[in-house]
């Protein structure tokens, strides 16, 4: 196991050293220049023009470019944002809160809720109730997030006037008020932005949850536990969902990564300060240092949830043996 | 319980916990305002707001924090001495031709309270004229020799020539830094110190906090020299999306709004709400077709179709300008004549643009060899060459993206093919400034003084990317510029000279159209810095 975990890991930071220096260069060799946004309404000097460029190492050859990135990133900088003119550190620190907490909430409610639907979903296979659940999440699952998150911004905030419409907290509430009051006023935020992702996401984890346990309901140590006169509460709970489990680890290797960078469009329509819109906005503008930012974090997650995806399953499967 | 009952409840106790009482956040607080934006200010200090950080948004929070020696007028003049009203200077006075002499207002301080001296403005003035601190700034105050400082209250400019935007060009472009702050730091270091943080001017609000990707908040300067500001807070909030703007907007979470875009639902939906006003304010954005008359790829070759000056003024009067306004921006906009936008002085007076007139569109062509010669409605030339182009559109403004479509049936109309080619920001303008583009729908966001003219439609100009030269419009551009005084006919003689050679058709002058909650009953939006007069609005119920 120890020999699995060494090469297993060896093969993760090679996977994310080959994606950075691909995105390093694909970024480049992409059409479009970083200077263009700046440029798109706003007449440059010439001389200005090539300032910027020498600040941001632009008028260098692409080699000694990304030898200055591998170098920044050993000595944990990763440069300067061309548009936003702070340091790329800052601007991810300041936006990886509010997406954990965002991805957070919405992988809370699909793993909380989403499990439970899907196993009520397979123990009443077929019935109304497991129609109508089908139904609804892939009408949520067939839902754009975008036109989503405009209708409930539009329902619950402007004509019920129930929950705020956009943003992360109410800019009028003092910043020494009571943490209790901050904390409330950040929760009513985040509850339209979590409920549209969650909406269009749910539809996933209920089906694989559904088939995975349709699947375990089906094997003979089931039909043994109920002979035995074991509660069907206990089968149902106790003896097949543990084993029903395992393809919901891979989903949720799967989306961790994409919670924390692919909200994008959530992100735009209530102006949530987050990585994805972030990372958008640097792609858009060929914002350099800003893209490997967030390409570093997205990389990493996707290398790191993968790799505790196979180390779930390596010590919670006991059929899966590792050499 | 069934399981529905579950789900109900869940939901019930969510929406009690999160729900707070109906939103109208803003109007909790009688007196501050909500300005919802779509780009945050990340570095509002005067002389480091240079290459990226020369933003609207830095632009309009530095002008809440510091002051010019003066502001433009309400008629926007940017030529002569008159035009002109006091902000750190009380008066200003000439020497000769060449000199200008300022007088500070003894009252200005700075918000730590220290007194605005000369000793600021040469501090200032310096930092910009300084290439390797700022090579914008030190480009368009080139004119500017010298300026000395005479005791405390007293500043000279030196002007190098004479030229009637001498105080535009020592007032408009540099607001002044305290340089009892500044004075120790390095150039390099400036941009990151305490100072950029939380920046100290003399304007009627100061800095309170900056939270990333959300808002920036600015309290009243009680101590303001020109008077106390009637509204105490000001919060600039950030949203990306136009959407969520207005929704921050209509759910009462916003007071303010700089700029509803099109399409015009957005303006109907605003409109519709009770408790806000549209407030149409001329801006400063140029729409055009833009004709290459270069050949993409080849710049030393003429373009094989557009280099005609007749086919360009064909595709012209195939065009219904007012219509194409009527139909994106509604009655926010108006066809300009020449490069001139709704805040440039020079546009008053001017002649009118000419009309759709497509029978002469189809005349000119044919005169020029461009007949439909194989009936598919398209016309050709003698080799059989079709009249195609490519428009050049970016694909970040809906009001081009409209447009582009309907110029297309417009000047199929009169016999020519026109592909649009959509393609998002950073290709566009790579493919614009590199000349490969038959048409470009630019879009400019021009000066306001109309000197600046001559980046894009003289012949050396670095922004004239068409290839258009024409030695006889550039003499009239530098005779208009050089002008000791604010000079209407000679800049109507240029424009009718552009409009002759029609390197671009100009479709429109944009009016913006912000938004104001009712609450704020006397408001007063600028066309050049739109917030700066804030300070002057009386606090609302007042």
């Amino acid at each position: 196991m120890t020999a699995w975990l060494a090469r297993r890991i060896t093969q993760a930071v090679v996977t994310f050293g080959v994606a950075v220096a691909l995105m390093f260069v694909l970024m480049r060799l992409a059409p479009g220049d970083p200077l263009s946004r700046m440029q798109e309404d706003r007449m440059m000097d010439p001389a200005e023009i090539a300032k910027t460029r020498a600040i941001f190492k632009l008028d260098q050859p692409i080699h000694r470019q990304f030898a200055a990135f591998v170098k920044g990133v050993l000595r944990g900088d990763l440069g300067l944002s061309i548009e936003h003119g702070l340091p790329v550190n800052t601007l991810l620190a300041s936006r990886i809160g509010p997406t954990l907490l965002l991805g957070g909430a919405t992988i809370l409610l699909n793993f909380t809720l989403g499990l439970w639907l899907g196993v009520r979903q397979a123990v009443r296979r077929g019935s109304r109730e497991d129609r109508t659940l089908t139904a609804l999440s892939l009408a949520g699952y067939a839902t754009p997030s975008f036109w989503l998150g405009l209708v409930l911004a539009w329902l619950v905030g402007i004509k019920l006037h129930w929950l705020p419409v956009a943003g992360m907290q109410s800019p009028l509430l003092a910043p020494d008020a009571p943490w209790l009051a901050r904390a409330a006023d950040i929760g009513a935020h985040l509850v339209l932005p979590a409920l549209t992702l969650s909406i269009v996401t749910i539809a996933g984890t209920m089906r694989y949850q559904r088939a995975a346990l349709l699947e375990v309901l089906r094997l003979p140590y089931i039909g043994t536990a109920r002979a035995k006169g074991i509660p069907e509460r206990a089968v149902i709970w106790r003896h097949a969902w543990r084993n029903a489990l395992f393809p919901v680890i891979t989903l949720f290797g799967l989306w961790l990564p994409l919670l924390v960078t692919g909200a994008v469009f959530v992100e735009m329509v209530f102006a949530w300060p987050g990585l994805g819109s972030l990372a958008a906005g640097a792609a858009l503008g060929r914002d350099y240092p800003l893209v490997m930012g967030t390409a570093l974090l997205a990389a990493g997650l996707v290398v790191t949830a993968s790799l505790l995806t196979d180390v779930a399953y390596a010590l919670l499967d006991p059929r899966v043996r590792y050499t | 319980m069934p399981w529905t009952a579950h789900l109900v409840l869940a939901a019930a106790v969510a929406g009690v916990v999160a729900a707070r009482p109906p939103c109208a956040v803003a109007q909790q607080e009688p007196s501050s305002i909500v300005i919802v934006t779509g780009q945050q200010a990340t570095l509002p200090v005067p002389t480091l707001m240079e290459g990226p950080q020369a933003t609207l948004a830095n632009n309009e929070i530095s002008d809440h924090l510091f002051l010019r020696l003066a502001a433009i007028g309400p008629e926007l003049v940017t030529s002569g001495d008159r035009g002109f009203q006091p902000q750190l200077a009380r008066s200003w006075s000439r020497r000769d031709s060449l000199t200008l002499v300022f007088e500070l207002d003894p009252r200005a301080r700075w918000h730590d309270g220290a007194p605005v001296t000369a000793r600021d403005v040469t501090f200032t003035l310096k930092r910009a004229q300084d290439r390797s601190i700022a090579p914008r700034l030190a480009s368009v105050t080139a004119r500017i020799a010298r300026v000395e400082a005479e005791g405390d209250r007293r500043v000279v400019f030196r002007f190098r020539e004479v030229y009637s935007e001498q105080l535009y060009d020592a007032t408009f472009h540099v607001p002044i830094l305290p340089a009892h702050l500044l004075d120790g730091l390095g150039p390099s270091s400036s941009a990151w110190s305490a100072f950029a943080g939380r920046p100290v001017g003399s304007g009627p609000y100061r800095w309170v906090r900056r939270e990333e990707g959300q808002f920036i908040e600015l309290a009243a300067n009680h101590d303001f020299f020109l008077g106390r500001p009637g509204i105490e807070r000001v919060i600039v909030r950030v949203a990306v999306s136009s959407d969520a703007r207005i929704n921050l907007l209509l759910a009462g979470e916003a007071d303010a709004m700089d700029n509803i875009p099109p399409p015009t639902t957005n303006l109907a939906r605003v409109e519709a709400a009770p408790s806000l006003r549209l407030v149409p304010v001329p801006s400063n954005i140029l729409g055009y077709l833009l004709f290459n008359q270069r050949e993409p790829g080849h710049r030393d070759r003429p373009h094989p179709i557009l280099a005609d000056r007749d086919v360009r003024r064909a595709l012209i009067m195939a065009l219904d300008r007012d219509l194409l306004i009527r139909a994106v921006l509604g009655p926010y906009g108006h066809v300009p004549f020449g490069p001139v936008s709704s805040q440039l002085w020079i546009r008053h007076g001017a002649p009118r643009h000419s009309r759709q007139d497509q029978s002469t569109a189809r005349r000119l062509l044919a005169g020029r060899g461009w007949v439909d010669r194989n009936g598919d409605g398209i016309r050709e030339n003698r080799d059989g060459a079709p009249l195609s182009l490519r428009l050049l559109v970016s694909s970040s403004s809906v009001a081009r993206g409209q447009m582009a479509a309907i110029i297309q049936e417009q000047v199929r109309q009169v016999g020519v093919h026109v592909d649009v080619v959509r393609v998002e920001p950073a290709v566009w303008i790579e493919r614009r400034t590199s000349g490969d583009f038959d048409i470009d729908f630019s879009s400019a966001n021009l000066d306001p003084s109309p000197s600046g003219l001559a980046y894009s439609w003289s012949c050396g100009g670095p922004g004239n990317v068409g290839g258009y030269c024409d030695p006889g419009a550039d003499s009239l551009l530098q005779l208009a510029t050089a002008s000791p005084k604010a000079d209407r006919g000679l800049w109507h003689s240029f424009l009718r000279r552009v409009e002759e050679n029609s390197p671009a058709a100009f479709l429109y002058a944009q009016t913006f159209v912000f938004a104001v909650n009712r609450r704020f009953r006397e408001v007063s939006i600028r066309p050049v810095s739109s917030w700066s007069a804030l300070w002057r609005w009386p606090p609302p119920g007042s």
